[in-house]
């Protein structure tokens, strides 16, 4: 995919959407619903009136800031799976701190901005932490990042979902969730009068991925990354430090991620639920980079489409018989055709649509 | 290689794995641990199921990384066999199912689940899909699916209870101490998977089909130059690979008897940790089984904690799977992959 031209790219991306989508709906008209008014549904869940398209920016929101982090490893060869885990551990550090700190500072708009900012970067730190950890033990202990990453994601479930059980249940709550943070410590309502979506997330996210761009193509940190991902040998001749790199490279990663910890847990939630029920936006992250060929600016049209498609998955979830995870199931297939851009440059060389040899 | 000659090769991680467990002695004598109460024959005949999906997968995985393919897809394909052995189930018997219904049962999954690893074989090999990325959109498609059919058939995501499987008991050995209940009062799954893994080595180590499997992965030009087709070798190991993990979802299922769909689902994990396994039994069949057995006896630990009176929170003690193998990868992580994985193989055809 990275060898592609930007066209062949979108061209690709398009085609492995239209395919997985249309295997979703043959799916749905075997499983005896009618695949009519299964798309109509998407389609108005996604974007069908005011609401849905709140829902859909909430989503896509989200959806950038995973991609990002996830696009920023990929990038650097390296591959972090375990986005889903340092998006957990910064959105939980994100409320634990606002939780402790509150008391302390005074309420009000003041107090709300400077816990919002605190807020984030405890969730930053915590999600950079907890992505050096496998990135240390692939540079100096040769474990392999994509298991550990993902054992990660398991123990980060584990462990917080044990912290919301007993220790760090609000007081008086019945479900397992922490205390919820103060009223005043939320992002403000503009355009959209939503109470889990603000367009100063979306904007967040725009300027994450901006400083995530500029970082990556300008700085000499993001540079030696690029070189290592694609040049392993090269880069370690012109004398950058292969194992330094891989663990600065995990840590930009899940420091992005805590952002996206940050927001889901302020914007959305405003307290941190059982983790094992927070949907799987890391994982579909990694959907939505490859869709972008890991390039930052990239994502935030791919993480739109995957904000439409969870955004409609949760419309008919409510509005319709046929169960939302199918729309996980199409995820998977978007990847599994991503895979394999041979497939669709084979095909096009077939029909005649271009598709000149690599 | 015979065993003195794995022992002589894998004598760091043997040697690792021995001073885990004196450790854990020395640990428990130190904090007066009630060791009987922990270790029983209930527990060792626990951590032997618990362990036959992970060694079932592992040893698949380990036949396609040694012909040259990484499948990382083994958790994928665990739950897609865990879910369609239940529909299956489900379909045969309805409420109450009998012990015929799973065993067809079983067999039917392992059937889809060659059907769906031909697939990823085709664009693995023929249209040389990326191997992780590929691998990991079959985990994405088994999270989306497996909980999609559960909806679909029982209106939620778990399936009600089916069946589960029954011991068998062999006479008068069963009686013996100690071995007679672990060995031979077992489910037959358990004993079956220690056939497969012994079956898989002597295929592996000691006939030509094995020298072929292992060529494809560390030389595929001189396998070629011989005349035996790389790709046919490698689709056949992938197909392998598929089937053993679909297995691996199925017996799974037979050892839980119904389905779980939320969350992870009950696969939860157990296809990532069978790709450590192998690793860690350094793609030998009858150690990967042996390192299965280890991550079964710590995943069952929780209850014998619970028994022997332990005060632990259960969702931490769940966590020792997970954990160990981020310590096994740390630890023995540099084992050496055969040369040509991950590199599609351009023949001349």
């Amino acid at each position: 995919m990275l060898g592609a031209s930007a066209l062949q790219r979108l061209g690709i991306a398009t085609a492995s959407t239209a395919l997985a989508l249309a295997i979703g709906l043959v799916v749905v008209a075997a499983a005896g619903y009618d695949p009519g008014t299964f798309l109509a549904d998407m389609f108005e869940g996604a974007f069908g009136d005011r609401n849905a398209i709140g829902r859909t920016l909430k989503f896509t929101t989200v959806f950038i800031l995973v991609g990002v982090a996830v696009a920023v490893a990929f990038r650097a060869g390296v591959f972090n799976i375990g986005v889903q885990g340092q998006f957990i551990v910064g959105g939980f550090a994100t409320v634990v701190s606002i939780l402790w700190l509150a008391p302390l500072l005074p309420g009000g708009t003041v107090g709300g901005l400077a816990l919002l900012a605190l807020g984030t970067v405890a969730g930053v730190v915590a999600g950079g932490l907890y992505a050096a950890l496998p990135g240390i033990l692939k540079a100096y202990g040769g474990a392999n990042e994509i298991i550990t990453t993902i054992m990660l994601n398991f123990i980060a479930v584990g462990v917080v979902g044990y912290l919301v059980e007993g220790p760090l249940r609000g007081e008086g709550n019945r479900a397992p969730n922490t205390a919820r943070i103060p009223e005043y410590v939320r992002l403000p309502s503009v355009v959209f009068d939503s109470p889990d979506f603000s367009i100063v997330g979306l904007a967040v996210a725009l300027v994450v991925v901006g400083i995530v761009s500029v970082v990556m193509i300008r700085t000499r940190i993001g540079y030696d990354m690029v070189t290592s991902g694609h040049q392993e040998a090269a880069a370690t001749f012109s004398g950058v430090d292969a194992g330094r790199t891989i663990v600065t490279t995990m840590t930009f990663s899940g420091m992005v991620a805590g952002v996206a910890g940050a927001v889901f847990a302020i914007m959305i939630q405003g307290y941190y639920s059982d983790p094992g029920g927070v949907a799987t936006y890391g994982f579909d992250a990694i959907a939505v980079s490859l869709l972008a060929a890991n390039n930052p600016l990239g994502v935030v049209p791919a993480a739109l489409l995957f904000g439409g498609l969870d955004s409609a998955g949760t419309h008919i979830g409510i509005n319709s018989d046929v169960p939302p995870q199918l729309i996980d199931g199409v995820v998977g297939l978007v990847v599994l055709f991503v895979a394999a851009p041979e497939l669709f440059r084979m095909a096009a060389r077939r029909t005649g649509l271009g598709g000149e040899s690599r | 290689m015979s065993v003195a000659g794995y022992v002589e090769r894998n004598r760091l991680g043997i040697g690792g794995a021995v001073a885990v467990v004196l450790l854990a002695l020395v640990l428990a004598v130190a904090l007066d641990l009630p060791v009987a109460a922990i270790v029983t024959v209930g527990f060792v005949e626990r951590a032997l199921q618990a362990a036959t999906p992970i060694a079932l997968a592992a040893i698949g995985g380990l036949y396609a990384e040694k012909s040259g393919v990484f499948n990382i897809g083994l958790e994928g394909f665990m739950i897609l066999g865990a879910a369609n052995a239940a529909a299956f189930v489900w379909l045969l018997g309805g409420e109450s199912p009998t012990q015929g219904d799973l065993w067809l049962a079983i067999l039917a999954a392992v059937l889809v689940s060659l059907v769906y690893t031909l697939l990823f074989a085709v664009l693995l090999i023929r249209y040389r899909a990326d191997q992780i990325v590929a691998g990991l959109a079959v985990w994405f498609i088994g999270l989306g699916f497996g909980p999609f059919s559960a909806v679909l058939l029982w209106g939620s995501r778990n399936s009600p209870g089916l069946v589960r499987v029954n011991d068998v008991t062999v006479p008068v050995l069963a009686d013996l101490p100690l071995l007679g209940p672990v060995l031979f009062d077992t489910s037959p799954l358990v004993l079956a998977t220690a056939v497969v893994a012994v079956v898989a080595w002597v295929v592996l180590y000691r006939t030509r089909y094995g020298y072929w499997v292992q060529a494809a992965g560390e030389n595929p030009e001189a396998l070629a130059t011989a005349g035996v087709s790389v790709r046919r070798v490698r689709y056949a190991s992938v197909l392998f690979s598929g089937a053993m993990a679909g297995l691996a979802g199925a017996v799974l299922l037979a050892h839980a008897g119904s389905f779980t769909g939320t969350g992870d689902t009950m696969v939860n994990g157990r296809g990532w940790i069978g790709i450590v396994a192998y690793l860690f039994g350094n793609y030998n069949p009858v150690g990967a089984a042996a390192a299965a057995l280890l991550f079964g006896g710590l995943d069952m630990l929780q209850i014998q904690f619970q028994t022997a009176g332990i005060e632990l929170p259960n969702r931490l003690v769940n966590l020792f799977p997970y954990v160990a193998v981020v310590v096994v990868l740390t630890v023995w992580g540099s084992t050496r992959m055969p040369s040509a994985v991950g590199e599609p193989y351009e023949s001349e055809e």
